[in-house]
């Protein structure tokens, strides 16, 4: 069999299942991923629409969040206001779709910014090793012995309020999660055979670390990021409800909880109902596309992340 | 056994002065003028420079870092944690009232997660992808996803609004008054304990899998022990380690959890005063508190760390 036959050979696999255009590419993964797991295909879809619904809150939200109608305050849910309105008048409808917004921004920033630093920093300690990674270590742990809560509301608080406070605060939580999980993939990375294949052939640090551990830390990461998402927003609503989240006028989910409490002596259950309901189904909705995205990646992580 | 727990208490001495120079940065170095804290941005523009400056000295604040570092370590050692800047009561005397509540939360959330989660692992691992697994599942799912301050929101309205009752607010100690006690810590507790049960559940269950299929427990199979004797007596026993690992972890939820579920139950615990200290910025406070929750988290996980070792002499020895 000469080398020209075999190059032919590998023709049609060009067009086989499986390539083609990217959108239909991915398309067809979608579509494999949405048959082995429908629960979790199903609530991703849900992710999705809260995703939308964030972007598009001022053409979907039925009033301004912020406006307050003197002349329909605190009143139970009725066919103006499906979900009633606050003590001074605002629509808890549109505020609900709105604190969507700071939520999901929030929480994708602070995990963009945590758990990725911290998956950088754990690549580079596993690859490194030796005092690097000890000290690194000593670091992680340092700010692993916080509950993470508590560490959020000490940031938030030294910095002040703000949005920025706020994603800063629960990033730096992140970071320990992200560090030790791909710093543990590492480790059983580099006494992979092939690792020590390019090693052999004198590859670089830099390339070693970029060609051949990062593209395997991909799928570890990718699903940390999305359990990472639903902690955040846990963590986020909590910061709001006890003050020292996004400030005030700003509808977040935390914010109206907290709010509730100061609306009588009572709190009106639609104040408390709808908000938390909101959290629960956002959380929910990343935890499960989560697992999905675990269970079709890589299922030898069950459990483990 | 003796010298593998000096050797933990080593490192979590070594931990807890990583933990107080974190909470010192944090606290102090990072920007924001406690001034302000105090006075409020309006009254902190009317103070002259010379009154702020002795105030900041009065406060100890002018001093260099590593000194106030330094009077901070001292103030520990000798037990008095220093002032709140708006109370009288000193921290020590707060963290005094105030803990035991919060200690009593913790416990017996503890207590009632394993209750829960460890027979619900059970029935779900004896029959696997079943009715009744399924089912333990999808609730344990749903109560890794609810925030349980909201839960203790609804709870305290439900019972407000169908029973007309709420848990009394003044703070109760265990032994002068167990039937207030109890009213107070018993909403929180089940609250933050069925949140854990989901994270016990799953684990215990993922646990139990994986040792049912273990040779040692297929020869008790043979040997014609009934299932559930193998479950109780062979499998339960190696699969319980984890879980236990697990619990420390979760003894910092609880910790941090109990923070926002104190506030929503109206509970005069410490995580109500870590509450009222974050919304005050009583930077003294909130500096002490961090670090005793923070020394409280690590203190646990080196017990859990002793009782694994106690329990599987395999890390004892290695």
């Amino acid at each position: 069999m000469s080398v020209s036959q075999t190059t032919g050979d590998l023709g049609p696999v060009e067009t086989a299942p499986g390539r083609g255009a990217f959108p239909v590419r991915a398309g067809r993964v979608l579509l494999t991923f949405g048959r082995r797991s429908p629960l979790s295909a199903f609530w991703g879809c849900i992710a999705l629409l809260i995703l939308a619904m964030a972007v598009a809150a001022p053409a979907i939200a039925p009033y301004e969040p912020l406006k307050s109608d003197f002349r329909r305050m605190q009143k139970p849910p009725n066919e103006r206001n499906w979900f009633g309105t606050d003590q001074i008048g605002r629509d808890t409808l549109s505020r609900v779709i709105y604190g969507s917004r700071s939520s999901l921004t929030v929480a994708i920033a602070a995990v963009l910014l945590g758990t990725t630093s911290g998956a950088v920093w754990g690549l580079m300690s596993g690859y490194l090793g030796g005092r690097f990674d000890l000290v690194s270590q000593r670091i992680l742990e340092f700010l692993q012995s916080f509950p993470d809560l508590i560490l959020a509301m000490a940031i938030a608080m030294a910095l002040g309020a703000g949005t920025g406070t706020v994603i800063v605060a629960i990033a730096i939580t992140r970071i320990p999660f992200g560090g030790r999980v791909i710093r543990s993939v590492v480790l059983s990375l580099r006494e992979m055979q092939y690792v020590e294949a390019a090693r052999g052939l004198g590859a670089s640090s830099k390339r070693m670390m970029f060609r051949h551990i990062l593209p395997q830390c991909v799928a570890p990461y990718l699903i940390l990021a999305t359990t990472h998402l639903g902690v955040a927003i846990i963590i986020e609503a909590s910061l709001g409800f006890l003050g020292v989240g996004i400030p005030a006028p700003t509808p977040t989910w935390g914010n109206m909880l907290a709010d509730s409490l100061n609306a009588g002596l009572i709190p009106p259950w639609w104040l408390v109902l709808f908000p938390g309901a909101a959290i629960t189904v956002t959380v929910l909705a990343f935890n499960l596309l989560g697992d999905g995205i675990r269970d079709a990646l890589d299922p030898r992580l069950r459990g483990a992340v | 056994m003796f010298n593998y727990i000096l050797r933990r208490l080593g490192f979590g001495l070594v931990t807890v002065f990583g933990v107080s120079v974190v909470v010192f940065v944090v606290m102090r170095i990072l920007p924001g003028d406690p001034l302000i804290a105090i006075f409020g941005p309006e009254g902190f523009t009317k103070l002259s420079e010379a009154e702020r400056a002795g105030y900041m000295k009065d406060l100890g604040l002018s001093d260099p870092m590593l000194v106030q570092y330094f009077h901070w370590m001292r103030d520990i050692v000798t037990g008095s944690f220093g002032h709140s800047f708006f109370r009288s009561e000193s921290v020590a005397e707060m963290i005094a009232r105030r803990g035991p509540l919060t200690a009593e939360i913790g416990i017996i959330a503890v207590a009632l997660s394993w209750i829960v989660g460890i027979p619900v692992a059970i029935i779900s691992a004896l029959r696997p992808n079943s009715m009744s697994d399924t089912f333990a599942r999808i609730i344990s799912i749903l109560f890794l996803a609810v925030p349980g301050f909201w839960v203790g929101m609804l709870i305290v309205l439900g019972l407000l609004f169908w029973f007309g009752y709420r848990a009394p607010l003044a703070s109760a100690s265990l032994w002068a008054d167990p039937a207030t006690n109890l009213q107070i810590v018993i909403g929180p507790a089940i609250v933050l304990g069925l949140g854990q049960a989901a994270y016990i559940a799953r684990m215990a269950r993922s646990s139990l899998l994986e040792v049912i299929r273990e040779d040692y427990v297929r020869t008790a199979r043979a040997k014609g022990v009934s299932g559930r004797l193998v479950i109780a007596f062979h499998a339960l026993p190696n699969a319980i380690l984890p879980v236990i690992t697990l619990s420390g972890i979760l003894l910092g939820f609880v910790l941090a959890g109990s923070i926002p579920v104190e506030r929503a139950f109206g509970t005069p615990g410490l995580g109500y005063a870590m509450f009222t200290a974050v919304s005050e910025r009583d930077v003294f406070v909130m500096q002490n508190l961090v670090f005793l929750y923070a020394v409280v988290f690590v203190l646990l996980n080196i017990m859990v760390d002793v009782i694994i070792a106690w329990l599987d002499p395999r890390i004892r020895y290695s």
